[in-house]
């Protein structure tokens, strides 16, 4: 099962009675158990820890901070995000398990704020990738934080929160900005639209003209290379 | 016995243990929020935390034994839970002992490593070894502890352990015979549990949660299950050995869930040991308390 195209998924159709009340337990749950991760590049992330601790407690709505992608709900982008950041930024939304939503904190995502005349900040975030929520302000106190979070949750509940549906359905469009940004050679080590596929989430915007540049290009992945120090050696390129 | 009954106690016992786990999962996450002055998370966190991973949209494996190391994690507890008497059903106790017991709580370090393995994850295979040294740690002390008490019950039986203590009253409990074999287990038990001082294998900040690192959705759920199973394994061993183990429900409860709490207090308070400095302590002090409850035993 090293591929992912072996892994079975079945689509059953909703024809027994109950899958309602079981579709309600799992958004309920889903909106009552938010992991975090937040990816702190700007002043936002002082807005956080109180927020997380004694002060406001998080933990008292079922949220908590996790410390890697594969086992966040939520990224939590807080302030201003340079072009090298957003590369970064990007793997790790693609390495996250959907359903996954994404929060940008502070008036630099939402419009580029104080960096709007830097050459190496990019401007909006839901160019890139779909955003969930905005938290406005510069900085936002934790009480909006908060406030939005249960916004969010709000939405998870209520089953409106399926923007990152968004990234597999439009994925030509956000691969276009991306690849303004980074240049023509820009690839990810996640295969969005081979997920996409294997899930049914294929959209009318899925495919497009920066799929075809980016499948041009691209080079089958590989497991990472294991040995310890193997590039300090022999510089690779 | 007759087979459906025992086919019944198979089933429920497990099942009991993750009820009994989520609890402590809760009781431990409400101590952690009552140390730092917080509120804490409302009752049903522990189950809206396991449902929400396993209703996962995207699965993440990384490979067949991916898949099979996170089934012996959470296998090896289940099995261990059938060993574990509690008040009215004794499952397979009496024929697997305290050494099968101690066996099948080794697998799901062993089933851990063999799944973060394949993950390839730099952090994880950190972690895994870490926590296979911390296993080789506690197990000593452990495995003294334990020889003591059934060297002074003349059984490795669990059942008998039990029955011998609740039939010579509180006198009789292993903790009020055996203090220092009592005070070594209790150490050993806060390692095994891998909290803080001794969380050298999940260290969020260094490691990034350590062999949890590239578990995503059902995989993180099926450690979180585990936890569940980790928790009441550990404290109903500990209860079986030295507290009497439970003449009634009631009873049961109340000595696994204050045992439990011993730990989950010191625990946050007090950042963590390094690698080498846990060995040196569990090496030295609980193997010494032991040693020397075994010769009192002797």
């Amino acid at each position: 099962m090293s591929s992912i195209n072996q892994i079975p998924v079945i689509n059953a159709k909703r024809g027994n009675p109950l899958s309602k009340v079981f579709d309600e337990l799992v958004r309920f749950c889903r909106s009552r158990s938010l992991f975090i991760l937040h990816y702190c590049t700007g002043c936002g992330a002082i807005e956080l820890p109180p927020a997380m601790t004694s002060r406001f407690d998080m933990e008292r709505l079922g949220i908590q901070p996790m410390v890697s992608p594969r086992q966040a709900d939520i990224l939590l982008i807080t302030g201003y995000v340079s072009i090298k950041t957003l590369k970064r930024v990007i793997l790790t939304y693609e390495q996250m398990g959907s359903p996954k939503y994404v929060i940008g904190i502070c008036s630099c995502t939402v419009n580029g704020g104080m960096y709007w005349q830097s050459y190496a900040t990019a401007k909006k975030l839901d160019e890139y990738m779909p955003v969930d929520l905005y938290i406005a302000g510069c900085m936002p106190r934790p009480e909006a934080v908060i406030a939005g979070l249960q916004q969010l949750m709000d939405r998870i509940h209520s089953g409106e929160a399926n923007s990152w549906e968004d990234y597999f359905r439009n994925y030509d469009y956000y691969l276009g900005n991306q690849q303004k940004l980074f240049g023509d050679h820009w690839q990810t080590p996640t295969d969005i639209i081979t997920e996409a596929k294997h899930y049914n989430l294929m959209g009318e915007g899925t495919l497009g003209e920066h799929t075809r540049l980016l499948e041009q290009h691209q080079k089958p992945l590989e497991a990472l290379d294991m040995r310890l120090g193997h590039n300090l050696k022999e510089p690779t390129k | 016995m007759a087979p459906m009954e025992l086919i019944l106690e198979l089933t429920l016992m497990p099942l009991v243990a993750f009820l009994v786990g989520m609890m402590m999962v809760l009781m431990m996450r409400r101590i952690a929020a009552k140390i730092q002055r917080r509120v804490g998370p409302p009752l049903l966190q522990p189950l809206y935390d396991i449902v929400k991973l396993h209703s996962k949209r995207t699965q993440i494996s990384h490979g067949l034994i991916h898949d099979i190391g996170i089934i012996m994690a959470m296998g090896g507890y289940i099995a261990a839970e059938t060993l574990l008497p509690v008040p009215g059903m004794n499952g397979i106790a009496e024929k697997g002992g305290i050494i099968t017991l101690l066996y099948l709580m080794m697998i799901p370090s062993l089933g851990l490593a063999l799944g973060v393995g394949q993950c390839a994850n730099p952090n994880g295979s950190i972690g895994i070894a870490r926590a296979l040294t911390a296993m080789l740690a506690y197990d000593i002390p452990l495995v003294i502890v334990i020889f003591g008490v059934a060297y002074a019950a003349g059984t490795t039986n669990l059942v008998d352990i039990i029955a011998q203590q609740q039939a010579g009253g509180f006198a009789a409990w292993g903790a009020v015979e055996m203090p220092l074999l009592a005070i070594a287990g209790l150490i050993a038990m806060h390692a095994s549990l891998g909290k803080q001082p001794f969380e050298i294998y999940i260290a969020p900040a260094e490691i990034a949660t350590g062999p949890m690192v590239e578990m995503s959705g059902k995989y993180l759920g099926g450690l979180f299950v585990m936890q569940c199973f980790q928790l009441y394994t550990t404290s109903v061993l500990y209860v079986s050995l030295f507290l009497g183990g439970g003449s009634t429900w009631f009873d049961f409860l109340l000595k696994s869930f204050l045992v439990l709490a011993i730990p989950v207090s010191i625990a946050y308070l007090f950042p963590r040991y390094r690698t080498e400095d846990l060995l040196r302590l569990m090496w030295k002090w609980p193997v010494m308390l032991g040693l020397i409850g075994v010769a009192f035993v002797l």
